[in-house]
């Protein structure tokens, strides 16, 4: 049986009127605040090699993508993200530039999602920065400003929160331990969905050492401000972790020098996205949006694929979650409702004289709607 | 103090969560719900209750329409929402059984036809031995399948196994064991934290108070 011609792709959408310009606003906001930290725009590919984002994103992530097969019978896909081909360009095409490089974009990404979930779009687009070649705390910080600066511009300050965490705790905990990647990822789900009872179950089932097993378990339970961090000294008492919760410390002592405390919060349990990460990860979410609306860290694993390791930080936000956010509220200060423009009818029955006359309204910079005689 | 939406569970699982909050001095006055309105506030306005199928608990909650939601785990099982987890609570104790007219073996079986009301618990649990299943998804009284003919077991909730034992079934095996759950909505939980801890503590202590892995409170913020 064939679809009937109206009938859209699951996950597919138009957007049009306010919405679209509002959307177009939320971009240029965006990528004005990447410009004034002296990030360069870069476009890549919409569609590649699948085998770049199976290295970029791990095969987990990037099974989700939209595959097909080019005429050599390589295999093919819509870019379901976009560090995987600026970090490439990085090494390549970059390679002699000088370091730190800084890159943004605001592209389309496309990938394959469960219907259920309430975040399902399979197009969406993704505003994002990258900062190659720097490992120090300084590059940390450069885009948790960046990424507070936006917010704040969006009109968001005080609606929203960037939790932080660090992938180091998490692994330092686990590599102690005997685990085959299915059973490690088992175990991330459980601490990422802060589910202890689970998780319980599951370290008494693999019999592992007490230390380990209470250390796991905490993370389930410690979130906060600085005070999070000894609570999970306290409670983390293996030499593992260790080394990232004093690269949180030294984080988080700079962020409340720079009185930005209110905007952050540390959350250990958060181990979305473990293989891809390296440091610091962090997750941004706003009132009014169910899921995170942004996410990112630290990966100086990344670019090692490509033939040249180097330190990389970077974050994405979801702009068309943004613009569901920044269309329920009213946003008139930020994002004016309509440009101050004479809108100036014009109807003539001869059309080189309606031509002229338009042509020369437009120079003038004016709006100009023809009425056509039907 | 920020109002949070709870997403409960209709049925007994609703009263016995409600009488949990009673304990905790949330409560909802009886004329509320004597009205049957599908949202009712409580006395104090800090909560808003929405009473809803349980399978939809944690759809309201992922979509953040609730904060939070207290639902079953063999739901949570079945669904494939991501939802925080963060509490246990002792109610709605139940099972999750394979239950049959006798003893399988399953060596006998080239294909298991497994009669459900919950497909994906089904498929998991059987794929994770390497059985082949035909699914046969029934929306009530999977009991009465394999009696008719239509399955060669179920998979079904059990809380005191007298429907199976009057169906002439008995039970195979245990899938899970499931209590009723906090579920909470992921940016919930980090936008109005201080609103989300005060239900925890409400409805009771981090995980079980033996639990040899948990320490006592510390004074922090969680």
């Amino acid at each position: 049986m064939s679809e009937p011609l109206s009938k859209i792709p699951d996950g597919m959408r138009y957007y049009t009127g306010p919405e679209a310009r509002l959307r177009r606003s939320v971009e240029e906001i965006v990528m004005s605040v990447f410009e004034g930290w002296s990030y360069e725009e870069i476009t890549t590919p919409t569609v590649d090699y699948y085998s770049l984002f199976e290295h970029g994103m791990g095969s987990s992530q990037a099974h989700r993508a939209f595959r097909f097969t080019d005429s050599d019978g390589r295999m093919l896909a819509l870019r379901p993200d976009i560090t995987s081909g600026v970090a490439r360009a990085a090494v390549t095409m970059f390679a002699k530039r000088q370091r730190p490089l800084r890159l943004c974009y605001a592209a389309k990404v496309f990938r394959q999602q469960p219907q259920s979930h309430a975040e399902w779009r399979r197009e969406s687009t993704q505003a994002g920065c990258e900062l190659l070649g720097s490992n120090t705390i300084a590059a940390d910080l450069e885009v948790l400003a960046i990424a507070s600066e936006i917010l704040q511009r969006l009109g968001l300050g005080g609606e929203h929160l960037i939790t932080l965490n660090d992938v180091g705790v998490f692994k330092g905990i686990a590599a102690g331990l005997a685990l085959d990647a299915g059973s490690r990822d088992q175990m991330r789900q459980l601490v990422d969905s802060r589910n202890a009872a689970d998780l319980e179950r599951f370290l008494v089932d693999q019999a592992f050492p007490p230390d380990e097993c209470r250390a796991l378990v905490q993370l389930t339970q410690i979130s906060g401000k600085r005070d999070t961090l000894e609570s999970a000294r306290l409670a983390i008492t293996n030499a593992g972790p260790a080394e990232a919760l004093d690269r949180l410390d030294r984080l988080w002592e700079t962020i409340e020098l720079l009185d930005l405390q209110e905007q952050f919060e540390i959350d250990l349990g958060d181990v979305a996205k473990l293989d891809y990460y390296t440091g610091l990860t962090f997750n941004i979410y706003v009132n009014g949006a169910a899921a995170r609306i942004g996410s990112g860290g630290r990966y100086d694993g990344l670019t090692a694929a490509f033939g040249n390791a180097e330190p990389a930080i970077g974050f994405v936000l979801d702009l068309d979650a943004l613009t569901t956010v920044l269309l329920a509220r009213s946003q008139d200060e930020i994002f004016p409702p309509d440009p101050d423009r004479r809108l100036s009818h014009t109807t003539n029955s001869d059309p080189a004289l309606l031509f002229r006359e338009a042509m020369k309204k437009r120079a003038d910079g004016e709006r100009v709607l023809i009425n056509f005689e039907r | 103090m920020q109002r949070l939406t709870i997403a409960l569970a209709k049925g007994r699982l609703q009263t016995e969560t409600l009488e949990l909050l009673g304990r905790a001095g949330v409560t909802v006055s009886s004329e509320m719900l004597a009205t049957r309105r599908l949202a009712v506030e409580d006395e104090s306005g800090r909560y808003r209750f929405i009473f809803v199928k349980p399978a939809d608990v944690p759809v309201y909650v992922e979509h953040g329409i609730a904060d939070c939601g207290v639902v079953g785990r063999d739901v949570l099982l079945e669904s494939d929402a991501d939802v925080l987890q963060r509490l246990t609570l002792e109610i709605g104790r139940c099972r999750m059984v394979v239950a049959a007219p006798s003893d399988l073996s399953w060596d006998n079986y080239g294909m298991v036809r497994v009669a459900t009301k919950y497909p994906r618990v089904t498929a998991q649990h059987f794929g994770a031995r390497g059985l082949s299943v035909e699914i046969i998804e029934l929306s009530g009284s999977v009991e009465v399948a394999p009696l008719l003919g239509l399955a060669d077991c179920i998979v079904d909730l059990v809380e005191t196994g007298r429907t199976l034992r009057e169906n002439g079934l008995q039970i195979v095996e245990v899938i899970a064991e499931s209590t009723a759950r906090l579920v909470i909505n992921r940016a919930s939980y980090q936008l109005k934290a201080a609103a989300v801890a005060d239900l925890i503590d409400a409805l009771g202590e981090p995980v079980n108070q033996e639990s040899e892995f948990v320490l006592p409170p510390s004074g922090g913020s969680s």
